[in-house]
């Protein structure tokens, strides 16, 4: 590192708010991170802004990363119906204890779902016997062709989606055999944000679906962006002579901020030519057509279908009227990340690994321990009342001695709160 | 005249204080807010304001439809600045007024009065725009953590006083109840002009309990406990009779209950000098939301817990309260009573973040005078314990008489708002 570096992620960081004790937009990470991290006090919107070079992105590229590193499997699922074969690709780690959760990722349109790779690793650090499972959407990496002619069918609408999504779940299921699907939390980005939103609220997982956790996709801001989306588009490099070249291009252009997310998830998203350059696996433009059908209802469908709901945004104030109104009456939490670009879980696996993790966790119905109910209250005294009268014989009902030992539901210390009732669960509003 | 009112002379114009006046000004209000306990004595009149979030032209507006300061005795709980583009003004020229009447302004802290919060949601960086540097936002920060967090209202009269109001246009006459009937309800817009009024409905205590099961063995028993005195003065009922014309106490909190918190004696014992915790009683009172559930509830905004009707019920009964009054959630229509009218949301931030399109409210309550200046004491549990399995549906205590004033987003020129923000760079 530097000394201009040093000096810099020095006097960034003094000037910052002391660190709030928990997950929280700018604390930790800095090692990695802030360096990188230059524009840390503008606005993430400027993704493109000037970059100051620091002295690890001159040094020698370090290798890109095979996927191994993050994930335990690669999955190949086949799968053929009248009107389709498929051939979905995935990367697995399967959750290793019993009641232990997957994690299922969906990631946003262009990507890969490498490029929840230090998502994943964070998480596990987090959640050792969690399982990921992260999918990839077809011309992403599956392969979904008609049966007749062999040539892909290139249907990106949003429930055709949402079906190879489903597949792909069902699919993997089947392949470990798995009796029954582990307790899911569903993490999109973008484009994937909507696709599991729409699997999510589509309720074909049942009640396996704990939560699901949408990355840096508000319907409102989405669509405002869209008529800028096609210049944005053209204006990335259509070839890349090396690999090495696409990673910097994208650390360097700030689509990406985090060098080790960069090498890791970079190289899926690229298909060597004969010429011998690399390219995009994915033909963008062509999805035009149905961008404006990922994002139309999704606030809706977010504050509407069932589990919990997590909203994680770079930025500030990217929220739509409905989500704002969702937002200030409570019907979803959010966490926004100042210090990140459109790519959160690239740009700070750690803390959005910390988020999902702290959500899970929160909602995990196997451990949930929730203040006893009153009327569960009601039934205990009654029934002590009942077994009291009944010693007594035929005594009134209301007598006083019945419930003057009893103590309304309350506890005491935060301690005791833990360790409540075991069997008094949630009752799911929504 | 005093830099003080100089200072609030600027705030009114919307013009921020120099950084030095904010520093004394915080320092002046700690000293004030240190005295006060967790949870503060207000007594009736007093109106009850919700969410501001540094809607500062929205606050004038409301001052125009509530009243001056010190005219009106007012209780702001919590959320003052974040979201809005006037944090800095609203929130310092509330603190001002209450350095300058300390009586006539109660402020209570909001999940927004955090140093967490505010770091994402707008007032840091309103700060460090303002003044080049976070010390004014740590200055305030500071303030944040000697805010109480509730506030019990006293005396508040169950008769609203008569208002002379005239109806507003629209208002079909018939509907409304007689001049001469007990008047619960009033619900007024922002040019004083009466558009609802509820009559109390006498016979709501004795309904519920007919409602409830035969075979339950309360039946008899629900009916005893509004013959105790105010629980604490060792009565054996109140001095004039059921006929009493006390509304019961109110408590004002930004969020809403805790399952640690059962009397408000809990709150009294929290040490609140801190940053708001992620969890526990502190947490819970400034992030809880009632919900339409059986007991208790995970928030789905990862902070609190949901609770319901019967939680209301039966916390009000054993502290001897007739309302909650919180904040914390959006109303369209500006509050929102629940419960049987146990709870109310209160909401004071008109067209919410400039694009919500909801109205905002205010809730006035009237003084008992009835007493010759007298109050019972109204905060305790003693000798509650025992009926709250029995009672807790049937010993409603009459709430106090509620006058709404309903007002819309202050007309206003955009000057002075930050630019629009350029569109998201959104890759898909």
């Amino acid at each position: 590192m530097s000394g201009l570096a040093k000096g810099f992620a020095k006097t960034t960081l003094s000037a910052l708010p002391p660190p709030p004790p928990d997950p929280s937009p700018r604390s930790s990470e800095e090692g990695v991170e802030a360096v990188y991290d230059d524009s840390s006090s503008s606005s993430s919107l400027s993704s493109t802004g000037t970059v100051v070079p620091t002295s690890s992105l001159k040094a020698a590229p370090a290798p890109p990363v095979g996927w191994s590193d993050f994930f335990e499997q690669e999955l190949y699922l086949d799968y053929q119906t009248d009107s389709l074969r498929a051939q979905y690709h995935v990367y697995l780690t399967a959750p290793s204890a019993p009641n232990a959760p997957l994690f299922v990722c969906h990631h946003g349109a262009g990507s890969s779902a490498l490029s929840f790779a230090p998502f994943a690793l964070e998480l596990r650090k987090l959640l050792p016997t969690a399982g990921v499972l992260s999918l990839e959407a077809r011309d992403h990496g599956s392969v979904v062709a008609s049966p007749s002619s062999n040539n892909a069918i290139l249907d990106f609408s949003l429930p055709v989606l949402t079906l190879d999504a489903l597949a792909m779940i069902r699919l993997t299921q089947a392949k470990l055999a798995w009796p029954s699907l582990p307790p899911l939390v569903l993490v999109g980005h973008s484009l994937g944000g909507a696709v599991l939103t729409s699997v999510a609220a589509t309720f074909q997982l049942g009640p396996s679906v704990l939560g699901y956790a949408v990355l840096d996709v508000v319907e409102g801001s989405a669509m405002d962006a869209l008529s800028s989306m096609s210049a944005l588009l053209r204006s990335r490099p259509s070839t890349f002579p090396t690999l090495q070249a696409a990673i910097d291009w994208h650390l360097r252009s700030r689509t990406l901020r985090n060098p080790a997310s960069a090498r890791a998830s970079v190289p899926s998203l690229l298909v060597e030519l004969p010429s011998g350059e690399w390219t995009w696996r994915t033909d963008l433009a062509a999805t035009q057509p149905f961008w404006a059908g990922w994002f139309e209802g999704l606030s809706r469908k977010f504050l509407e279908a069932r589990g919990a709901k997590l909203l994680l945004l770079a930025g500030t104030d990217r929220l739509d009227k409905e989500l704002m109104i969702g937002q200030m009456q409570g019907k979803f939490q959010m966490h926004v990340f100042p210090a990140a670009g459109h790519f959160i879980h690239e740009d700070l696996p750690a803390k959005t690994a910390a988020a999902v993790a702290e959500f899970f966790k929160r909602n995990d119905r196997s451990t949930l321990v929730l203040p006893p109910k009153v009327s569960e209250l009601l039934a205990q005294a009654s029934a002590r009342r009942d077994t009291s009268t009944a010693f007594r014989g035929q005594a009134e009902p209301n007598h006083p001695e019945a419930h003057d030992s009893y103590e309304p539901g309350f506890v005491d210390t935060p301690g005791a709160a833990t360790t409540v009732l075991p069997q008094t669960r949630l009752s799911m509003s929504g | 005249m005093s830099d003080l009112d100089k200072a609030i002379c600027q705030l009114r114009a919307c013009r921020p204080i120099p950084e030095t006046q904010v520093r004394e000004l915080c320092y002046k209000a700690r000293e004030l807010l240190i005295e006060e306990g967790n949870v503060v004595g207000v007594s009736a009149p007093v109106t009850i304001c919700g969410d501001i979030h540094g809607q500062f032209h929205d606050l004038m507006e409301l001052f125009r439809v509530g009243g001056d300061v010190p005219d009106t005795n007012y209780l702001f709980m919590g959320d003052f600045v974040d979201r809005g583009f006037y944090s800095l003004e609203s929130f310092l020229l509330l603190l001002c007024l209450k350095v300058r009447y300390p009586d006539r302004i109660t402020l209570i802290r909001g999940n927004h009065e955090s140093r967490q919060i505010t770091t994402v949601y707008g007032f840091y960086d309103e700060c460090m725009r303002k003044y080049g540097s976070a010390n004014v936002w740590r200055y305030c920060c500071e303030v944040f953590d000697y805010l109480a967090l509730g506030a019990l209202v006293t005396g508040a009269a169950t008769q609203l006083e008569p208002s002379n109001a005239g109806y507003a246009e629209g208002v079909i006459l018939a509907n409304m109840p007689p001049e001469d009937e007990e008047i619960e309800i009033e619900i007024m817009d922002s040019c004083n002009k009466v558009t609802n009024r509820y009559p109390r409905n006498r016979n709501l205590a004795s309904q519920q309990t007919r409602s409830s099961p035969e075979s339950s063995p309360s039946t008899s028993a629900s009916a005893a406990p509004s013959q105790i005195g105010p629980a604490g003065t060792g009565a054996s009922g109140y001095s004039n009779g059921s006929k009493s014309n006390d509304g019961g106490a109110v408590l004002c909190v930004h969020g809403g209950l805790s399952p640690l918190v059962d009397t408000i004696d809990r709150i009294r014992l929290l040490d609140r000098k801190q940053e708001v915790p992620h969890e526990g009683a502190m947490c819970d009172l400034l992030w809880s939301d009632p919900d339409d559930i059986d007991g208790w509830g995970l928030s789905p905004r990862g902070a609190g817990f949901l609770f319901g009707d019967n939680i209301v019920k039966a916390f009000n009964h054993k502290n001897d309260l007739s309302l909650i009054a919180r904040a914390h959630q959006l109303v369209m229509e500006g509050f929102k009573e629940m419960f049987d009218n146990t709870i109310v949301t209160v909401w004071s931030a008109p067209n919410y973040c400039y694009r919500c399109g909801n109205v905002a409210a205010i809730l006035e309550l009237g003084e008992d005078g009835s007493n010759g200046g007298y109050m019972p004491r109204s905060n305790g549990d003693v000798g509650r314990r025992e009926g709250l399995a029995e009672s807790t549906v049937g010993a409603l205590k009459p709430g106090p008489g509620r006058r709404y004033r309903v007002f819309e987003a202050a007309p206003q020129d955009s000057r002075g708002m930050p630019a629009k923000k350029p569109v998201a760079e959104y890759f898909l």
